[in-house]
């Protein structure tokens, strides 16, 4: 049952990876040979495979936590879950629903092929470059912190000037920092269960192996800096919390937690970790809400507190978080079916982003409902 | 009668054609505001971060775009210090922004030597080009052929405003 399991899921995620490339983008050059346009002309299909994609891939997540939950699915099942999930997904189209990739690697180009500084000259200022055919944020200086920018130096030489290799070379670089948090997470929390929980998420996999957001470089540094505290490292974790910033900012809200934890060890008191992992998770939600007011919440944002999932003890919490994740991933597909930004697609966003949420919470008041029934019987 | 009527348009239109193109001859380049003047505590700190910001505007458009700044800068604090009558200072900041405006172009074209498309960039040197010289142009209508600027226990210096706004015009007009 369980080879089957892990049979079908492998086939599901080959499956993912060829519906992938239904997204090329038509100025795609160095695609072009493999070029649908299915995804463009076919809305409503390409909408109801991608939702049975999201579906099915929260059912397979589901049956391998109930699996774990039973202490069926050992380490051993976990390492080839995640062998087989990074080696399909990092054959996908990146660009499905997002187009940073491309974001990164002309903030790359720019840096480092046109040595010009990215904060103040735009790939747009490169009239002949052959990435303003397809990218969308031409016209942005750098979005990132200068940390992002030095790490991407290595993916683009990786890439001798190829579009392709570049393009794989920079998700080799999100899918290394994916099995170092994964490595980080297992090393402090020595809980498989709880490491299943972030792994296989949906929405981690997702923005992750597939989107090719940075957002797991940030929380793996960020991870890194509260094991290197945990470990008596101060200055490290210092380091690190100033590197995960200066990827893309958003970790500055962990800066509360850091001193929290100082004041701890100032006056000689325990840390409680359970405590501190609860406080990270909630900072890293608060910005997430807060990011609301300078554009809107992209779904890949909730990697900043998905990442302290397998640490949070409060179930409420997990299932709250867990649910947000599903909504997330249904934010696409207004969008997908639509193909605007305007008219009705912002409130229908917002609207498939609460539904699971709601039905969550809907199901934790019936169930307090029954079991206060249950108390009053007795 | 007619020959009136007739004399009339072609006056109307004579007048027309010479408005209308004098006006599209005007550079829609946009020149910042006055920045802190000479005197003020904050102008030294502006200096020192000139200096600094010569090396975040890496890069050869980084540069261009650099030293096309510095010399919008003083032309603007050269313009405003003429018109307090502070001649000698404002001889000294057109004299800097001469000095900024030269460097521009070698920039573009270190940039065209790697490849680099410099056209709008040049479009955009030859519109604060022409928008230097109008500036010019003005000052040079309102400013004395040349003022003795004589300091408190210190030498006399000659200015000769008019030569320096002329040679500025000229640069300009190089890059146009």
């Amino acid at each position: 049952m369980k080879k089957l399991l892990i049979l079908g899921y492998l086939i599901h995620l080959l499956l993912f990876t060829i519906f992938s490339y239904f997204f090329v983008d038509p100025n795609l050059i160095y695609l072009r040979n493999i070029y649908t346009g299915f995804a463009f002309d076919y809305r409503g299909i390409t909408t109801f495979i991608y939702s049975l994609f999201i579906l099915s891939f929260f059912v397979f997540y589901f049956l391998f936590l109930k699996l774990a939950g039973k202490k069926l699915l050992n380490q051993k099942d976990l390492i080839i879950l995640v062998a087989i999930t990074i080696i399909s997904l990092f054959f996908s189209y990146p660009a499905l629903v997002s187009y940073d990739i491309f974001n990164y690697i002309a903030t790359a180009k720019v840096s480092f092929y046109y040595f010009e500084n990215p904060y103040l000259i735009m790939p747009i200022q490169f009239v002949n470059d052959p990435l303003l055919l397809f990218m969308q944020a031409a016209n942005k200086t750098a979005l990132y912190g200068p940390f992002w920018i030095l790490l991407t130096s290595f993916p683009f030489i990786l890439g001798v000037g190829q579009f392709l290799i570049t393009l794989f070379s920079f998700k080799l670089l999100i899918l290394a920092f994916y099995l170092l948090t994964l490595y980080l997470i297992y090393k402090v929390s020595k809980n498989t269960e709880g490491l299943i929980l972030f792994a296989l998420n949906p929405l981690v996999v997702f923005e992750s192996l597939v989107g090719t957001h940075n957002d797991i470089v940030m929380m793996f540094f960020a991870i890194a800096s509260l094991y290197l505290f945990k470990n008596k490292k101060m200055l490290f974790a210092a380091i690190f919390l100033l590197l995960s910033i200066f990827i893309k900012f958003a970790t500055i809200f962990l800066i509360p937690v850091f001193i929290y934890l100082l004041i701890q060890k100032i006056n000689k008191k325990e840390v409680n970790w359970d405590k501190v992992f609860l406080l990270a998770s909630i900072s890293m939600f608060t910005i997430f809400l807060l990011s609301s007011f300078r554009e809107e919440i992209y779904p890949w944002y909730g990697i900043w507190f998905l990442v302290f999932i397998p640490f949070i003890k409060n179930n409420f919490l997990k299932g709250f978080y867990l649910s947000l994740s599903i909504g997330l991933l249904l934010r696409y597909i207004p969008y997908m079916y639509l193909g605007t930004y305007f008219g009705p697609t912002p409130i229908f966003k917002i609207i498939l982003m609460l539904i699971p949420v709601f039905l969550f919470l809907i199901y934790k008041v019936i169930k307090i409902g029954i079991n206060s029934k249950i108390v009053g019987k007795f | 009668m007619f020959a009136k009527h007739k004399f009339i348009i072609v006056i109307i239109i004579f007048l027309f054609c010479v408005l209308t193109s004098s006006a599209f001859a005007k550079s829609e380049y946009v020149l910042p505001y006055p920045s802190t003047m000479p005197g003020s505590i904050f102008y030294k700190v502006s200096l020192v971060k000139e200096k600094v910001m010569q090396y975040w505007y890496f890069g050869n458009f980084g540069q261009f775009f650099y030293n096309l700044k510095q010399s919008d800068k003083y032309l603007v604090e050269a313009k405003t210090l003429f018109e307090y009558n502070q001649y000698l200072l404002g001889f000294q900041a057109l004299q800097k922004s001469n000095k900024y405006f030269l460097k521009t172009k070698p920039y573009l074209i270190k940039a065209q030597s790697e490849g680099k498309d410099i056209s709008e960039n040049s479009n955009m040197l030859s519109d604060a080009a022409l928008k230097h010289a109008e500036v010019l142009t003005d000052l040079e209508g309102q400013l004395p052929e040349s003022f003795v600027w004589t300091p408190e226990r210190d030498k006399p210096t000659n200015l000769n405003l008019k030569k320096t706004i002329e040679e500025s015009i000229k640069i300009r007009e190089r890059y146009l």
